[in-house]
């Protein structure tokens, strides 16, 4: 592993030097952090605290075409649109986004590999950045393995000390990073990453929440299938979707044919985030729903991230990021209504 | 690059037939891939069908895996897609992705009897099993088809049933009575307890409604079938296939890679949400 010491001045110079890569960085608008492609080094600052969206959307967009089609007479050409993407770096992703990656990779793999996914997944390299102090008072990332300075799925960790940052090379593609802008970085004296875990380990402890023995949910789920504590936690949902559509696990989508001109017959076959919390997700053609109400649709959301997810990849679908905490207009607490699934009949 | 797994391959539609008119039209397409393709199939394997323009939906293949000539939908009209699959003429081109699905496990019952039990489009699925089975008799033991719809017009292959008589015992009914209707008046499980297949060295494989499966398996629990001498297939909606878009599971099970074959020793297991 190659450690390192950049300046915080000099993360301007060392973008510059990266001009090959198209780069990502949190930027404001408005009031929220959202990750934009950056033009000018100069505006990346990594002071935010979390963005509304996570990175996912910039290997998972919300709206992708899949597909062209074009018809005339009885023939029918199909292009898949699967240009070559351009090599990407994301700055500031924080470390339960980059986890929360590692787990859609779950879903994108295996045997029917996604090539949308992994042309973007592939090209881009990821610097996360420690989170000194948590950015959400509703992060629980310690709860489900995680921690504010977590390398998985990082390629680089950055871990802000003041006037400079302490960097962690954790792949060949960080290294590779690491020596487009070489001059830039000196070796680290030990006192620096003393001063990172000194950081980190304060940083852990102003988390301020978490699910205690969430270990035991996943057997406890099952037995809860069909209990009536789903009607009760969900009777204030306005099924708005918020929680599914910035959680950075999440992965379901819909796939839908949008035409172009009808005759001739052009069009392209997309693919749009979906939500689990939507009625119509699971509604037959013919009507049928097996999913019909939200107390089903709210069973699933959380036996899916702690229940099934687990059971066929052995991870927690959920890196405690916060964000459906914090934006649900309803008040739905994912910790709060794990804390009573654990309690549940006890 | 490894091949695109959203990409359809296209296939001209070589003949239609239409199988039951009315309010609940089905339809039977007969198709050929447009080039050379390597699709190859199990019994019980779905593809995924595109109508461009109107989007794709996930359909059981009704022919053998042993005819190589064309593949075979039966098709219920009732979304979009299928709707337009209706409008469609032969030489018309769709897309055919797949195959997709688990398949029922024929090679685990080389030497068993094997009863068919099907209710309206429920035979679609089946017929490929059926078709294989009869073109490999010598493999399996005796071979019974019970099979029903609502009126005698809702029946699908009926001129493929009256040939079937000759090769298989075929037990069909209809809901109601009608005039000059010889056979079994009433419903599917009625008809089953009605002709009492034996448990013994066999195997039963229902599809239709799902009300009627409820009830075609408490029909032969009561005749001693055990759990997993039953199989049964799971419809739910899809859009993926590929176990990725997240809506057709039954608890861990994503019913388009895991299904849509479930014994009912596997499927009783899984929550009861389908």
């Amino acid at each position: 592993m190659m450690e390192k010491i950049l300046g915080k001045k000099s993360l301007p110079q060392w973008i510059r030097k990266l001009s090959s890569y198209k780069i990502y960085a949190p930027a404001k608008e408005g009031e929220l952090w959202n990750f934009k492609v950056i033009d000018r080094p100069e505006s990346v600052e990594l002071d935010f605290s979390q963005t509304a969206l996570s990175p996912k959307k910039i290997i998972f967009p919300q709206r992708e075409v899949l597909l062209e089609f074009n018809s005339n007479e009885n023939e029918v050409e199909v292009r898949q649109i699967l240009s070559d993407e351009k090599p990407s770096v994301i700055f500031g992703v924080r470390p339960c986004d980059a986890r929360a990656l590692t787990l859609t990779d779950k879903v994108f793999g295996g045997d029917f590999e996604d090539p949308y996914y992994w042309k973007r997944r592939k090209a881009t390299a990821l610097v996360g950045l420690a989170c000194t102090p948590p950015p959400s008072e509703n992060c629980f990332c310690l709860s489900v393995d995680g921690s504010p300075y977590s390398k998985d799925g990082l390629d680089i960790l950055m871990t802000d000390l003041g006037d400079r940052y302490f960097l962690e090379s954790l792949t060949e593609k960080g290294n590779e990073l690491i020596k487009a802008g070489r001059e830039l970085f000196q070796e680290p004296k030990a006192s620096d990453k003393k001063e990172a875990e000194k950081i980190w380990a304060e940083s852990a402890k102003k988390i301020k929440r978490q699910v205690k023995e969430l270990k035991k949910i996943p057997a406890k789920l099952k037995g809860m299938f069909e209990s009536p504590f789903w009607d009760e936690e969900s009777l204030s949902c306005i099924r708005c979707g918020i929680c599914t559509y910035l959680c950075p696990t999440c992965h379901c989508f819909d796939i839908n044919d949008e035409i172009v001109s009808s005759s001739p017959l052009k069009g392209e076959r997309v693919r749009t985030w979906d939500n689990c919390q939507f009625p119509d997700f699971t509604m037959h053609s013919s009507g049928h729903n097996p999913r019909p109400d939200r107390a089903s649709r709210l069973r699933q959301r959380i036996f899916h991230k702690f229940q099934y997810f687990v059971e066929r990849y052995q991870n927690f679908q959920c890196t405690g990021c916060g964000r459906c905490v914090s934006k649900c207009p309803v008040r739905i607490d994912i910790i709060e209504v794990l804390d009573k699934v654990r309690d549940y009949g006890s | 690059m490894a091949h695109n797994v959203y990409l359809p391959s296209l296939a001209r539609i070589i003949e239609v037939k239409e199988e039951v008119g009315g309010a609940r039209p089905i339809k039977t397409f007969r198709t050929q891939f447009v080039s050379q393709n390597d699709f190859s199939f199990r019994c019980g394997q779905c593809a995924m069908l595109s109508v461009f323009g109107k989007g794709e939906s996930m359909i059981s293949i009704s022919s053998s895996p042993l005819v190589k000539d064309y593949l075979q939908f039966s098709i219920l009209k009732m979304g979009r897609v299928t709707s337009a699959l209706h409008e469609m003429q032969v030489g018309d081109i769709i897309g055919v992705r797949g195959p997709y699905g688990n398949g029922f496990p024929m090679e685990q019952w080389k030497g068993k009897n094997i009863i068919f039990v099907g209710g309206g489009i429920g035979l679609a699925p089946i017929w490929s099993v059926l078709n294989t089975a009869l073109a490999r008799k010598e493999e399996f033991g005796d071979l019974m088809l019970i099979y029903g719809a609502r009126t005698s017009k809702d029946l699908v292959f009926k001129q493929e049933l009256e040939e079937l008589r000759q090769k298989m015992a075929v037990h069909l009914s209809i809901d109601v009575g009608e005039p000059g209707w010889k056979e079994f008046v009433g419903f599917v499980p009625q008809n089953v307890t009605d002709k009492k297949p034996s448990p013994k060295n066999a195997i039963s494989i229902t599809c239709g409604p799902p009300i009627m499966i409820k009830f075609v398996i408490k029909a032969l629990k009561d005749l001693g079938f055990e759990d997993a001498q039953i199989y049964t297939t799971v419809e739910n909606k899809m859009k993926c296939g590929i176990g990725k878009c997240g809506r057709c599971n039954i608890g861990l099970h994503y019913v388009c890679k895991d299904g849509p074959v479930y014994s009912w020793a596997e499927l009783k297991k899984l929550p009861q949400e389908y």
